[in-house]
């Protein structure tokens, strides 16, 4: 047997940060909700990328909600880092897609960091700290290890936290997603798709950009006192849509020299120029969750003329790894397989 | 933004614990997650601890204004945020300051389109200070030597008002001291990051980042620069001048 591809050990070492992980579901973000809609370019977009999503006037789409957990039980209330995963389907049986997260930065910066994060994230058993090492904590104005969620028996997040020490890159993610909370409804919460993206405009000009999603009802997060509920999510999105439709504003970030162009552990200052690219609006849960959503295989780098991925050795790892992961579950091939 | 994550971070605990899992916790634990709420704490986190933990690990205080960088949009829509004790805290001086300002109009208005980077300026009084908030394009230092230039005098009858002010005045004949004094009141600029805070504090020799000390990282900054900035703030059109936006409106410049 050969040894294993990077993709390969990119997939199994997510996989063992979640004991109870299914085989034939997805190594992380497991439990997820599709939803079909419609985006729409603004009059601007194309200026700036010449990609068809941006040029077509409205186009159907495709978006999965999902946990960032890679355990199949779903703990909706539990402070997780959610993701947005979006198909564009311009026609002509072309596809793009783009995956988003709440957390706006990665904990690592290239591959062998992400093993070896992954390693320190591996779930150990997990208590309440002590009353006594609380307030010691408190007496020297530091953080306590947050508390384990009610049922909650191990995690990963004290070796996450020693990793970041450690590891000045992941501090920024690791502490906010400490923080993250949970969202009162996916379509409350603002994605980042994290990466840098190269697209080409118009004018025939390339440029690195970064895209987030925001949410027109905007952000809200749940009460972190009151005791976690473990399943509303799917059902509030239901019912959401029921009344009408959940819309995301999709916003592009152009960076400039200086900036973190091939580091996904540094987010960009908020003063680079923003462009309004999108409307996107959500119409109605997808029927067939398993053949229409669980199956489809999303990656990163699937995308179209007019946008290219960009150096980060984190996103080109992605693309294979998500190819790999995609056939190990039995997902939708991907074109880039040939499939 | 890192004041968000690390204001948080304060409440030092995750109450869902003493809430949510008030069955399966005991007592002591309950009163141990209420703690930071309870006044008698918080007497001792006001009185004790902080005092103790800058004294212990001290931290400087932070120079104000933006930090300096090379990409283009970090130096547009800058802000300075300069904040003047008055010589003067009484509703009398308080008045002759906003006379101050509304006699000179006029003055700094013109002085104001002659500079030509400044998107936005404007003084307010709070308490017993002074504070002149603008967004401007470019370096601080040019941006205060064209003050000087065009509206020397203006600031000499402000600057007459202020705490410490009779040092720099006339303006025009101590430019270098006056940028320095301008300096030292501009309001630091918490960092975006929050991590950013932890490394700015960071000993040079230390090789750790040790995020549990967030919480206090903010607190003795806050010790230090009691008045600060809470990060770089919003912008509805970032990465453009004045001058751009005067072209693209066509408004004639």
């Amino acid at each position: 047997m050969g040894e294993a591809t990077i993709a390969q050990r990119l997939v199994e070492a997510v996989r063992s940060d979640f004991p109870d992980h299914q085989p034939g579901t997805r190594p992380v973000h497991t439990v997820g909700i599709g939803v079909s809609g419609t985006f729409m370019a603004s009059e601007v977009a194309g200026q700036f990328c010449i990609a068809a999503p941006f040029r077509a006037a409205q186009m159907p789409v495709l978006v999965r909600f999902s946990n960032g957990s890679g355990s199949p039980v779903e703990h909706d209330g539990w402070s997780d880092v959610r993701g947005m995963a979006t198909r564009f389907l311009p026609g002509d049986g072309a596809a793009m897609d783009m995956l988003a997260m709440t957390l706006p930065e990665f904990f690592t910066p290239n591959v062998d960091a992400f093993l070896q994060f992954t390693k320190a994230a591996m779930p150990q058993s997990v208590e309440r700290e002590s009353p006594w090492r609380k307030l010691i904590d408190m007496l020297r104005l530091e953080l306590p290890l947050p508390d384990p969620e009610p049922g909650e028996t191990m995690n990963g997040s004290a070796g996450m936290m020693a990793y970041a020490n450690r590891h000045g890159f992941a501090g920024e993610a690791v502490f906010r997603a400490g923080m993250i909370g949970a969202p009162v409804s996916y379509a409350r919460a603002t994605y980042h798709a994290v990466h840098c993206f190269i697209v080409t405009g118009a004018d025939g000009v390339r440029r690195p950009v970064r895209f987030s999603w925001q949410p027109v009802s905007g952000v809200r997060t749940t009460d972190p006192t009151a005791p976690a509920i473990d399943r509303y999510l799917h059902e509030e999105l239901r019912a959401r849509l029921a009344q009408g439709s959940a819309q995301f504003m999709l916003m592009m970030s152009v960076g400039e020299g200086g900036d973190a162009l091939n580091d996904p552990t540094r987010p960009w200052p908020a003063k680079r120029t923003r462009v309004a690219m999108g409307m996107l609006s959500l119409a109605q849960v997808v029927a067939d969750q398993l053949a229409d959503c669980e199956r489809v295989g999303f990656n990163p780098c699937r995308l179209l003329p007019g946008i290219a991925v960009s150096d980060d050795p984190i996103l080109r790892a992605r693309r294979d790894a998500y190819e790999y992961s995609q056939r190990e579950r039995g997902a939708t091939p991907c074109p880039f397989a040939g499939g | 933004m890192s004041i968000r994550s690390a204001s948080a971070a304060l409440r030092l605990v995750r109450l869902r614990g003493a809430e949510a899992m008030s069955g399966s916790v005991g007592w002591l634990e309950r009163v141990v997650d209420r703690l930071p709420d309870s006044p008698v704490f918080q007497f001792l986190a006001r009185h004790v601890l902080v005092p103790f933990w800058a004294w212990r690990t001290p931290v400087a205080v932070a120079e104000g204004g933006p930090v300096m960088t090379i990409a283009p949009g970090d130096n547009v829509q800058r802000m300075m945020n300069l904040v003047m004790k008055l010589k003067d805290p009484s509703p009398i001086g308080r008045a002759k300051a906003a006379l101050a300002i509304a006699q000179n109009v006029d003055e700094i208005y013109a002085g104001l389109n002659n500079v030509g980077t400044v998107h936005f300026a404007r003084f307010v009084l709070v308490g017993d200070h002074l504070c002149m908030f603008s967004v401007y394009d470019g370096d601080f230092t040019n941006y205060i030597r064209d003050f000087i230039a065009t509206i020397g005098s203006v600031f000499d009858a402000v600057v007459a008002l202020i705490d410490g002010g009779d040092a720099v005045i006339p303006t025009e004949q101590n430019v270098e001291a006056f940028i320095d004094w301008v300096h030292a009141r501009d309001l630091y600029q918490v960092p975006d990051l929050a991590t950013d805070l932890l490394n700015q504090q960071r000993d040079g020799s230390a090789t750790e980042t040790d995020i549990r000390r967030l919480p206090r990282a903010l607190i003795l900054q806050l010790q230090a620069n009691p008045n600060v900035s809470l990060g770089s703030g919003y912008r509805a059109y970032p990465g453009f001048s004045a001058a751009q936006l005067r072209h693209r409106l066509e408004v004639g410049w």
